[in-house]
């Protein structure tokens, strides 16, 4: 990168910033409200066929014979993909760590329910399910693990023999004199947590057209690719194809949350493509294949965790023991949820030493995928339920304990036990502005009289790090490899001035589209309507990598400001040359012209110098090539390789949000009721604020379905109990608080703009929020939740345990 | 194999006319039969409303109907909201657009559609109101706060425009 | 979730329904009647109903309909849901009806579903049986034998059945007027607005001479059908009308409950309790409404 980006809004090359902060109207909802998205399934192709997938019935079977021959016989069947084809023309996924992924269709043994085992390519997506249930499969059903504790067992089956055994990895780390601190504190409150499987579930399943080329044996795939080269980079591996033969092209999303998954139906669409000669094959997943098979499903943990105090509430150590189901493979990468939460281990507390003592083991439930947060919000549901608990024990307010505690601003940037780098943050002034808006003293008298009436209404104090702009060694510890993540955009100037912005990634809802424009916008002093932003197939992107980790905000302001920059530097030699030479340190950009700094009325507009660019070759100067046009790859500064406590500097922005929650809970029904729910959040710069609170409330409606609704249930042999929407509860609008909020802004030191990566958000609080809440309503009986979600009967299990139950 | 059955259906008020398969959704049918993309498929199973239309007026998972059935019937699809001549938004999705009622926009069409049933029956609706009509509408992405407000505004514009 | 194929047919007159279902069930084949389609879609589109025919109602004149007979109301069968939470004859004259219908899903689902369809489909968490039940609701059913009136303790056989022959067809329900003063209540339990009740209660009763007459409690979602709680009924009758009183029968209702369902949602313990709470809940707003 040339030279330093700026820093914060005003830093811009423009008097007035019109765009960047503004709450602008985004760039793609004329289209997404008119429904001319094209989102994957609306791509229909010439001759295009359509897929439907056989699942195994059984958790743990052999796979003993499969014959497709009255499937292949039907009426409108163009090709049935088997075991047999794929073992000859397919690998196994590479996973972190390696060796745990499998082939797209089960081979040898289904290793959970669901799992694909044979597909069909037909003339309709009916007939292709009709095709189906005529493929007759041979299976030897083995005994199955249910559960992670069952994995561990001396005596249970194990799943892959290659390995020998049902875990995958077991490590700890210690980072500081963790015996010491336990040994020598005042205080130390233990726990255990259970947080069930919940997930995703964007409201658009997974969906891709394939189409295998096989003159030239190449593969383009459209899809609902949430990263897009990665992805493409990923299919070669297991389609046995060049790198670049394989091109991606991502549709809008209908939402992705980290959930979308669809390796397994890439692979299946790309080779049912290959046996039908090469006619594209659609493969759009359904709900129920999403719930049962996609990547749906996301941490299945079994915690035990303990706080360590001295007398006055200085919290010194935090040790955490997580076991971890992460289903029968490792295909999806949740192996990842386990290495994120070092990223922000011990929150926003100056706690000097922690343990995290990790087992990850796989069972015969669905393979566990990535999902909003990625590992921190059930590890602060477990650090912020121990704080509540030592201040309960400390007879301190929650908030106070907490604030005591805190990381202080003069402190940034800070490094945290597990390696992290905090980059900034007042927790502080956002702890004291939500107690404010929540009006926290009222809020403790109205639960006073609530109490005295004998009903069980809890608030709760709830603050967390949200880490953003992820990089990969932060998930070192669970094999993944390398230090970087690129995002890439390009940026070009035509003769007429208009600026268009290219880049690798879709839209999944954040709308970084929008973004980008509003930078490139405020940078040329263009109009943002304007402004063409747009995706290129991966064949075609600058390297890039997309959503996730709370990053694309960031790292495409990042991006497009390089390359505005470039541009401005050659645009500025351009004017000097042609002003007579003068030095270009004389020439400046402000509000789209390009002037004397000396005398700013003389100029040229971005247009004007564009048009001589590439239309006056004359005048320009020697080795000046007519290319209005820059890529800049962008990616977080000062990141390096982790230690072997897996400590590094890795996520490179620290927002963070203190929630306060009051609840009631019905002593009869255990029902929680949320009855007011206050937020300040700080996430830095706020590129759109208007985005940025849409992030927030989202996220919220996550965290309240994960706290109090959604779960997916098996039986103890790995058979799931929760299959359709009627049973996994999605929260619908009677279910979300509508929440009061408010902002701080700490503006990042090391970050394009100052903004902090914010798309994760309120996930990472409102879980913990909850429950801590319910905590504070049920703690006079003596009785907690320990377990997620908080449904109804579990607490009213709680309460008449106690003999309180109404 | 069944045999297909002759259906005419009135969408946007245009008159189509087809020949199909009894199981075919009217969901489908729109989608890949008449290449109105606009209605979307979330579950199949009437639950998160991405599918819904208006049949004869009235907010409809289309998922959950057959083609066949709307035999006769005048259904509206997100398509038909726009102006067809000048191209503009309804005040509907309009207010959307201005309000942020929409992140990713997958299950925008069928909240835009629910809002419509909802508004022309009830041009003031509070807020008790507007849930109990949006019920059935799941939003992954907003956290509803938007949309609510995005219907509130909808509503108001429309108050003052002299109605739906 | 594509259905399965089936031949389908949309029948102009209710005789012809009928034949049709009669033919079919001489041949042997498998015949599912179709009528606002919101229970019956997800089967199909799900696979675990695999009818070979399919006969649509729709087109079926004359079923469609609320009105007055006297002292009792008359229902269609192919009337939708909608039609019912907007009819005001109903609001005024079966009151617990109409909150019953209120509670069934949301808004798509009732604008679509039709009251006929509830009845026959009869999923044990449904409202509409427990309604039935309290107010000896009566089904009126067209068979090749002609018409019949069902009372509702047979019409509810079991399990998502009822006691209609194959070849027949419910074309009307029939609500008696709830006697004068009578008090009602309709509570159920759900996770979240518009679910399936994990649990329902349903009430009437009235007050003579300051004590409670004609108590009938009935509980849904815990059994294979709706079932009507005696005991509870019995320890409220002739009390007078207060919280003791209430709390007495509430926890009658919920342990006689005959092993109740287990699912994810609910233990059987889990559905006695809500069977007691809701109980305790419907007495004091029933006893509150009654006059």
């Amino acid at each position: 990168m040339a030279a330093e980006l700026p820093r914060l809004p005003e830093q811009l090359p423009t008097s007035k910033v019109r765009y960047v902060g503004k709450e602008v109207k985004r760039v793609e909802d004329p289209a997404l409200v008119s429904g001319t998205t094209e989102f994957i399934d609306n791509l229909t192709l010439p001759n295009m066929l359509h897929c439907a997938i056989l699942r195994s019935p059984h958790p743990h079977a052999r796979i003993v014979k499969v014959d497709a021959s009255a499937a292949e016989a039907m009426e409108g069947v163009v090709a049935v993909l088997t075991p047999e084809d794929v073992k000859r023309w397919a690998n196994a996924v590479v996973t972190s760590p390696p060796g745990w992924g499998t082939h797209c269709l089960a081979i040898d043994k289904a290793l959970f329910v669901g799992e694909p085992v044979a597909a069909v390519a037909a003339t309709s997506r009916h007939l292709a399910e009709d095709a189906c249930e005529l493929i007759e499969v041979e299976y030897e059903i083995l005994p199955s693990v249910g559960t992670a504790t069952a994995a561990l067992e001396a005596d249970a089956p194990v799943l892959w023999e290659e390995h020998g055994t049902n875990i995958i990895q077991q490590r700890t780390y210690s980072w500081g004199e963790v015996d010491r601190v336990f040994a020598e504190a005042d205080h130390v409150v233990t726990n255990s947590f259970r947080w069930n499987r919940c997930g995703a579930n964007p409201t658009e399943t997974f969906g891709c057209v394939c189409q295998w080329d096989l003159t030239d044996n190449s593969l383009t795939c459209h899809g609902a690719y949430q990263v897009p080269g990665f992805w493409g980079l990923a299919r070669s591996m297991s389609l046995n194809l060049p790198a670049n033969k394989v091109k991606v092209i991502s549709h809008p999303q209908g939402g992705a949350f980290g959930g979308k998954g669809g390796a397994r139906g890439t692979d299946i669409a790309a080779l049912l493509s290959r046996k039908a000669g090469g006619l594209p094959v659609k493969y759009i997943e359904d709900r129920m294949e999403y719930l049962l098979a996609g990547a749906s499903q996301s941490w299945d943990r079994h915690y035990d965790a303990s706080l360590a105090l001295k007398a006055d509430g200085t919290i010194t150590g935090f040790k955490v023991k997580l076991l971890d189901d992460q289903g029968a493979t490792t295909e999806t990468y949740a192996t990842i949820s386990v290495a994120k939460p070092l990223a922000a281990f011990t929150g926003n507390y100056r706690i000097e030493a922690a343990q995290y003592d990790t087992t990850l083991v796989v069972t015969n439930r669905a393979p566990a995928a990535p999902y909003r947060g990625y590992g921190p919000p059930p590890h602060f549901l477990v650090l912020e339920n121990l704080v509540d608990m030592a201040a309960r024990k400390l007879a301190m307010d929650p908030a106070e304990l907490r604030r005591i505690n805190y990381i202080r601003p003069e402190q940034f940037p800070y490094t945290i036990p597990s390696g992290n780098e905090y980059d900034s943050g007042n927790y502080e002034a956002v702890l004291d502005k939500v107690l404010r808006l929540a009006d926290y003293a009222a809020l403790r008298k109205e639960q006073a009289a609530a109490r005295a009436a004998g009903r069980l209404v809890g608030i709760s104090v709830a603050n967390t790090v949200e880490p953003g702009v992820f990089d990969w060694n932060a998930y070192a510890t669970v094999g993944v490899q390398g230090v970087g993540v690129p995002e890439g955009a390009r940026v070009s100037v035509d003769i007429l001035g208009n600026i268009t912005v290219v880049v690798g990634f879709n839209l999944q809802g954040q709308g970084q589209f929008t973004v980008a424009a509003q930078v490139v916008a405020d940078y040329f002093g263009a109009d943002m309507n304007s402004v063409k932003v747009t995706m290129a197939s991966t064949d075609l992107a600058p390297p890039h990598f997309g959503q996730g980790g709370s990053r694309l905000g960031v790292a495409i302001t990042g991006a497009v400001l390089g390359a505005c920059q470039k541009l401005e530097a050659d645009f500025r030699r351009l004017v000097a040359h042609l002003m007579g030479g003068v030095p270009v340190e004389q020439i400046e950009l402000m509000d789209g012209r390009f002037r004397m700094k000396a005398n700013p009325t003389v100029g040229m507009s971005l247009a004007e110098v564009a048009g001589v660019m590439l239309g006056r070759s004359d005048l320009l100067p020697p080795g000046m090539e007519p290319n209005p046009t820059a890529t800049s790859v962008w990616t977080a500064p000062g990141r390096n390789m982790p230690d072997d406590q897996g400590r590094c500097r890795s996520y490179l922005t620290a927002a963070n949000a203190a929630h306060v929650v009051m609840v009631e809970v019905d002593r009869q029904t255990g029902r929680t009721e949320i009855l007011k729910y206050f937020i300040v959040d700080d996430c830095g710069t706020r590129l759109n604020p208007a985005t940025v609170e849409g992030q927030i409330q989202g996220a919220v409606a996550q965290g309240v379905g994960a706290a109090l609704l959604e779960e997916y249930v098996y039986d103890a042999q790995a058979n799931p109990l929760v299959t359709t929407f009627v049973d996994y509860l999605m929260p619908t609008i009677h279910e979300v608080p509508i929440t009061q909020r408010d902002f701080v802004v700490t503006p990042s030191p090391v970050t394009p703009l100052g903004a902090k990566g914010c798309g994760e958000g309120a996930i990472h609080t409102t879980p913990a929020a909850v429950i801590c809440a319910i905590n504070d309503a049920l703690a006079p009986l003596g009785i907690e939740v320990t377990e997620t979600p908080a449904s109804p009967m579990r607490v009213w299990k709680l309460l008449q345990q106690a003999g309180a139950a109404g | 194999m069944t045999a297909k059955q002759h259906t005419t259906v009135t969408v946007n008020g245009r008159v189509y006319q087809r020949d199909v398969e009894p199981r075919l959704t009217l969901a489908d049918f729109l989608r890949h039969e008449l290449h109105l993309g606009g209605t979307h498929v979330g579950c199949e199973h009437g639950v998160c409303g991405a599918c819904t239309v208006l049949i004869n007026g009235r907010a409809a998972h289309s998922c959950l109907t057959l083609a066949v059935q709307a035999d006769g019937a005048e259904v509206t699809t997100v398509e038909g909201l726009k102006n067809r001549e000048t191209g503009q938004l309804h005040p509907i999705q309009q207010a959307f657009v201005d309000a942020h009622g929409l992140q990713c926009g997958f299950c925008t069409p069928g909240f835009l559609m629910t809002t419509l049933e909802l508004l022309r029956d009830n041009p003031e609706p509070s807020d008790e109101e507007i849930k109990e009509a949006l019920g059935g509408n799941l939003c992954r992405c907003t956290g509803y706060e938007s949309i609510m407000a995005s219907v509130q505004l909808a509503a108001r514009r429309l108050r003052e425009s002299g109605g739906v | 979730m594509k259905a399965a194929s089936f031949d389908y047919h949309a029948p102009q007159t209710l005789e012809a329904a009928v034949a049709l279902l009669q033919q079919f069930d001489r041949e042997g084949v498998d015949a599912k009647v179709l009528a606002g389609g919101q229970s019956l879609m997800p089967m199909l589109n799900m696979r675990v109903a695999r009818p070979q025919v399919l006969i649509d109602l729709g087109r079926v004149p004359g079923l469609d309909y609320i009105r007055a007979e006297g002292d009792t109301i008359a229902i269609g069968a192919m009337t939708s849901k909608r039609s019912a939470e907007d009819s005001a004859l109903l609001k005024d004259r079966q009151p617990l009806f109409h909150a019953a219908t209120r509670l069934v899903g949301h808004r798509q689902i009732r604008n679509r579903g039709t009251v006929g369809g509830s009845f026959a489909h009869a999923d044990p968490s449904a409202e509409y049986p427990a309604v039935a039940l309290v107010q000896n609701v009566q089904m009126k059913a067209q068979g090749p034998d002609g018409v019949r009136l069902i009372t509702a303790t047979d019409f509810f056989v079991t399990y998502m059945t009822t006691c209609l022959e194959t070849a027949e067809v419910l074309t009307e329900v029939r609500l008696p007027a709830l006697p004068p003063g009578t008090g009602w209540s309709i509570q159920e339990f759900t996770k979240r607005d518009g679910d399936l009740a994990l649990a329902g209660v349903v009430a009437t009763l009235r007050r003579v001479k300051g004590l409670c007459e004609d108590v009938r409690i009935c509980a849904f979602g815990v059994n294979a059908t709706a079932v009507r709680l005696p005991a509870a009924e019995a320890a409220l009758q002739g009390r007078p009308p207060t919280t003791e009183s209430f709390a007495r029968a509430a926890a009658l209702a919920g342990e006689s409950v005959q092993e109740p369902i287990n699912d994810v949602h609910a233990s059987p313990d889990y559905r006695r309790q809500l069977v007691k709470v809701l109980t305790g809940r419907c007495l004091a707003e029933a006893a509150a409404r009654a006059t």
